[in-house]
């Protein structure tokens, strides 16, 4: 335990002497940069610091913690949650500018840099709480978001169950489910979260923080051409994914009140699955997803 | 509380239901043809109407949410 705060510590100073390293080559003046150019240059130096210092963060807050049923989330999750939502409000309006303002063929009545800049702050935020979470998944020991090895039929088979009625029909005749079984009980999580929702996160995240990167890339290597095409078409392509992500994250959220409060507050309440169609989740086993 | 985070929910709700709308508008007009092509014409009108779709679901989850609780505290 020591030790990953003594790493988590080498890490943060190593950030602040990166940012101020980067900031200072960039505010001297003796660059030819304009301030577009300077932030690029800023944002792809400062993104080795982010992504290290989130990932020793990560470690360091995780581990196995003492079980208590009336938790949810443990705060490192909930600040990780709300650094992220920032980090979405940041850099999706203005990623959606930069990609409708060209094919609009508009401008704001400000710099494009301010746009860019405020994208790349949150694009940082993104960058810097992911790695947290890995390193704190990695580190701690519930996997309870994720579905068990040899399990997908069943949580696939609970996704049906809690969907619509007709929807569920339809995507259990596509993937050749029987819904005339016992039906699954969820736990923690529902199987909305588990088999649909946490597995498409991770791969729009995972696409956005891959094509971002080779976006980035250019200002510090010889990205090839057609590489960067597609990484920036594939970025918008998961800009729009995320959008619609977080359309019906809030939609699941809001039907959901206790869900809110619990990643407001951490605690679980009673009741934390009212949806009629999910089934009562059972008792947790740790105090964090 | 509830009130409130569905306004702002509903706001969001909004900002998406306009970008929604400008991308299915700008999938048809003539520049956006020369410019992006085929693709890039369905891949706006498709992701304006996914867009607008849970815009509107998300739209309908805010006002059931204030209807609820209104209806609770009546």
């Amino acid at each position: 335990m020591i030790v990953r705060w003594l790493v988590a510590l080498v890490a943060i100073a190593l950030a602040v002497s990166g940012a101020v390293a980067t900031l200072g080559q960039a505010g001297s003046g003796a660059q030819p940069w304009d301030e577009e150019l300077s932030d690029n240059f800023v944002f792809v130096k400062v993104i080795p610091f982010a992504l290290a210092l989130g990932l020793a963060l990560g470690i360091a807050l995780g581990g196995p913690r003492r079980a208590d049923a009336s938790r949810r989330f443990a705060p490192a999750t909930i600040a990780g949650h709300w650094l992220l939502a920032l980090g979405f409000l940041l850099a999706l309006p203005t990623g959606v500018w930069q990609y409708m303002g060209g094919i609009l063929d508009v401008s704001l009545p400000l710099p494009l840099y301010l746009i860019y800049r405020i994208h790349y702050i949150g694009a940082m935020l993104i960058l810097f709480t992911l790695a947290w979470f890995l390193g704190y998944w990695w580190a701690g020991t519930d996997r309870s978001l994720l579905v068990p090895r040899g399990q997908w039929r069943r949580h696939l088979t609970g996704l049906a169950h809690e969907l619509p009625p007709r929807l569920g029909r339809m995507i259990a005749s596509r993937l050749g489910l029987d819904l005339r079984g016992e039906r699954p009980t969820a736990g923690k999580f529902s199987f909305y979260e588990t088999a649909f929702s946490f597995p498409t996160w991770t791969f729009v995240l995972t696409l956005i923080t891959i094509t971002g990167l080779a976006k980035a890339a250019r200002y510090v290597y010889p990205v090839p051409g057609p590489l960067l095409y597609w990484a920036s078409t594939l970025h918008v392509a998961a800009m729009v994914l995320i959008l619609i992500k977080v359309l019906d994250h809030l939609r699941y959220t809001l039907a959901r009140w206790s869900l809110v409060v619990a990643m407001t507050t951490g605690r679980a309440s009673a009741s934390l699955a009212p949806a009629p169609r999910v089934a009562p989740a059972s008792a947790a086993g740790g105090d964090d997803e | 509380m509830k009130a409130f985070a569905a306004l702002l929910a509903l706001v969001w709700a909004a900002l998406n239901a306009v970008l929604a709308i400008l991308m299915v508008v700008n999938a048809f007009v003539a520049k956006t043809a020369q410019h992006e092509g085929l693709p890039a014409q369905a891949a706006l009108l498709l992701g304006g109407l996914t867009i607008g779709l849970f815009a509107a679901l998300l739209a309908w989850e805010c006002y059931r949410l204030v209807t609820k609780s209104a209806a609770v505290r009546g």
